[in-house]
């Protein structure tokens, strides 16, 4: 049973429902409608069911103008049609024209997600059909304000204070304490992924590169992460992680929010790693044990090995977050996966509770030209960087290892 | 505080929302499905009839020959058939379960909403195989899982994936009882060694529960003695344990068992299955004595037991494979003309797609964009240094 530490926003009061219970809810939810609408005959005619539910899916909404394009993607701003005041984003994958082995990895990953997560901190994935050219079409809940990079960046725009940082870090935390409540790993949590909904909620978005848990003794690619936000253990080049990495990144959106400049922007995989021992300190076995057997672990000279970094240092840097707030980053950001803190435990970290409480939705500072910004987001394929040399090489790389 | 429990996040899977159905419901939906591609059929032989006779006028052509369709019972065995041509090729490419047993989920899902005399089930299972490995991350490039397959092309297992995808509605999850029976196992071996919780409806403590184990009545032979030691019960467990994973992997994906019971219930029966007093056993140490939960789920754990009982045997016998020989002579006759080229099928579509806008010019420029990209990409060094956007 798990125990959520937020307030959710559904499924409260159907606790006790029982197997049989389940079952009936199951014939009435369930819905593969019989030929009860019979549309006109002849056109229909041959048409199979599920061409026939795609096409119904298809024709509930109307693309307006577009948003954005890229060689994945392109992005329209769209309506359903019996309600012209609604807003979607409609997100065209381009099937076709890229990838040979039919549908890429990247959209069967954020299609299979985002189909299983619901939750007010997850963007929602509205529909999904395809057109006649056989491009997947994703309706997604429409996100007009931006994301957190927005701003982040805009530090003479958008003054904020640790009540904004704790209501952001706050709906980032659900977030990702409820992909692994489903035991689903985001693997690449960074300001740009997180949306910002018309009210001022914040919305993980873009899960092209997230999948389930590994089985037990089953590799995964260390290949993911935008570097930045990329824990040491995946530098290190660790094919068995957990929940973990995604903590480290949402420690690093945490610094990042605080500092208003990216808090480890490391050039390449190697200056990322010295960042790091600079900033938290260098990974050793008496601190992390085990850490020298993985495959990309480098030996430290002992006159160069940096001390892991106490509460003064960090009080130094972050001590606006205050000695609570400071505490909950350290802990996010421990060398050592396993003792860094969970998803929960973030949550349920006293800092949430103490002073300053975080401020209301509607009182988050907003900026315009968020519309574009979405567009511009949502075009990118899973993991991409539009500048920065190294990361197109990253993803090279990541294709041929992805399992 | 709100609680979440395993239940609720279950109910908001599409395995649930999409993918669970009542006897009935299942039933009527097949005959939907049937009847609906038989019209499809009889629509497309007429029409093949009537522009046969519009070309030669004058030949003395008869009305349409009535067609012998395939029924519902004819079409599950077909269905199941190729089921396990699937597995069989899925441990020939060495691919690990998931794979293996989602792949057998989406070709029965896929046959939910369609028919064998709409698309030969033949012609889907590559796809779905591969369709697996894509989405249960065990990626295998389409050369080398064509080079796997004994007579396919790369088109052939690309073609029907669009389709494929469709009848899925574009869901692409599907939850196994696999794991589910693992940690039940670890569970159970640390009941059986004295580790276990206590049960905090009841009171007894891990010692008792552990005792309980080894008084449990012996699978089968009433007569014959009991285990006597803790040692004995890890052995029955180690044995219930690895009857249950092979039903799991078998008769669990071959049956209808993932559209009417939950993962969870799916692992507890193949307990009951493999060891009905060790499994209820289990289910005492977690409910209440008297609990109207627990009677509902043992009703539940019975008939699914039932039911995985039921499954065809994995290597079907002679006279299964006549009656399969005999369907699949009788579909021959009785398959829709126009679906029968899905590769020319997927072709046209695509061609059909390229009007949608994009004119010669910018699918060109766009094309030597993206290799200028990819080659720089290929660069260890990465591109030049300042180069935004390849400009």
């Amino acid at each position: 049973m798990a125990v959520s530490p937020v307030v959710t926003h559904e499924a409260t009061s159907n606790v006790k429902v029982t197997a049989a219970k389940a079952k009936s809810l199951a014939v009435r939810t369930n819905s593969f409608p019989h030929k009860t609408e019979a549309p006109p005959e002849k056109k229909q005619g041959g048409q199979e069911l599920a061409e026939r539910l795609n096409h119904e899916t298809k024709e509930k909404y109307v693309k307006d103008k577009k948003l954005g394009e890229g060689t994945y993607a392109i992005v329209y701003l769209g309506h359903l049609k019996a309600d012209p005041l609604s807003k979607v984003a409609i997100k065209k994958i381009k099937v076709n024209t890229e990838y040979r082995d039919g549908l890429s990895m990247d959209a069967i990953r954020e299609v299979k997600y985002l189909q299983e997560l619901s939750h007010p901190n997850i963007i929602a994935l509205h529909a999904v059909f395809s057109s006649k050219n056989q491009n997947l079409n994703l309706v997604l809940e429409f996100l007009p304000l931006g994301d957190l990079e927005m701003l982040i960046k805009d530090s003479e725009g958008i003054r904020y204070g640790t009540a904004e940082v704790k209501a952001w870090m706050g709906m980032l935390g659900r977030a990702v304490w409820f992909c692994h409540e489903n035991f689903v790993l985001h693997r690449d949590i960074k300001p740009n992924n997180l949306f910002i909904a018309a009210d001022g909620e914040v919305k993980l978005a873009d899960f092209g590169l997230a999948r389930s848990f590994s089985d037990p003794y089953r590799p995964m690619t260390y290949q993911v992460i935008t570097r930045w936000y990329r824990p040491p253990e995946l530098l290190y080049g660790a094919r068995f992680y957990s929940g973990a990495v995604d903590v480290w990144s949402m420690g690093t959106v945490f610094a990042e929010l605080i500092l208003r400049v990216p808090f480890l922007a490391g050039n390449t995989d190697i200056h990322q790693l010295e960042l790091i021992c600079q900033a938290v300190g260098t990974p050793t076995e008496e601190i992390w044990p085990g850490v020298s057997k993985l495959e990309g672990y480098v030996g430290y000279e002992k006159a160069s090995i940096v001390p892991v970094r106490g509460k003064d240092f960090y009080l130094a840097r972050f001590g606006t977050a205050g000695p609570v707030g400071v505490d909950l980053l350290m802990s996010m950001l421990a060398l050592d996966p396993r003792k860094r803190s969970t998803a929960r435990q973030m949550l349920e970290h006293r800092w949430w509770t103490s002073d300053p409480r975080p401020t209301a939705k509607v009182d988050l500072p907003r900026k315009g030209g968020g519309l574009e910004k979405m567009g511009d987001d949502l075009k990118r394929r899973g993991g991409e960087v539009e500048d920065g040399r190294g990361n197109k090489v990253a993803r090279k790389l990541n294709f041929g290892a992805t399992k | 505080m709100a609680i979440l429990t395993e239940d609720d996040l279950y109910r908001t899977s599409t395995q649930y929302r999409l993918w669970s159905f009542t006897r009935e419901s299942l039933s009527s939906l097949r005959c939907t499905t049937n009847e609906s591609a038989a019209d499809g059929v009889r629509a497309a032989l007429y029409g093949q009839k009537a522009t046969e006779q519009s070309s030669k006028q004058d030949s003395n052509v008869s009305p349409t020959p009535e067609v012998d369709y395939l029924s519902v019972d004819e079409e599950q065995k077909l269905v199941g058939y190729y089921c396990i041509q699937t597995m069989k090729f899925a441990d020939f490419c060495d691919f690990p379960t998931n794979v293996k047993a989602t792949a057998v989920q989406y070709l029965k899902r896929f046959y939910l909403s369609n028919s064998p005399m709409t698309y030969h089930p033949k012609e889907m299972m590559p796809s779905a195989l591969f369709l697996a490995t894509k989405t249960e991350n065990h990626y295998t490039s389409l050369e080398s899982f064509v080079s796997m397959l004994p007579k396919a092309t790369a088109e052939d297992v690309v073609a029907p994936e669009f389709l494929l995808t469709q009848g899925l509605r574009f869901t692409f999850d599907v939850r196994h009882p696999h794991r589910g029976l693992e940690g039940g196992f670890m569970d159970l071996l640390a009941l059986a060694t004295g580790k276990g919780q206590s049960n905090p409806k009841t009171g007894a403590s891990p010692a008792q529960l552990q005792q309980h184990m080894i008084d449990l009545e012996p699978v089968t032979d009433r007569g014959k003695k009991m285990s006597r030691s803790a040692e004995e019960v890890v052995r029955r467990i180690q044995n219930a344990h690895s009857k249950a994973k092979e039903l799991l992997k078998t008769s669990a994906l071959l049956t209808d068992a993932y559209f009417l019971y939950t993962p969870s219930q799916i692992w507890l029966s193949s307990l009951f299955f493999a060891d009905e007093p060790l499994a209820r056993f289990y289910i005492d140490s977690k409910f209440p004595t008297q609990s109207p939960l627990k009677s509902t789920l043992l009703t539940a754990l019975q008939t699914c037991a039932t039911l995985l009982r039921s499954s065809a045997s994995a290597d079907p016998e002679d006279s299964e494979v006549k009656e399969l020989k005999r369907i699949d002579k009788k579909l021959y006759k009785c398959r829709n003309p126009e679906k029968i080229d899905l590769v020319g099928i997927n072709k046209a579509q695509k061609r059909e797609g390229h009007e949608d806008g994009l004119d010669e010019k910018v699918i060109k420029k766009r094309k030597m964009e993206r290799e200028k990209l990819e080659k720089e990409a290929e660069d260890i060094f990465g591109p030049a240094l300042g180069v935004k956007d390849g400009k």
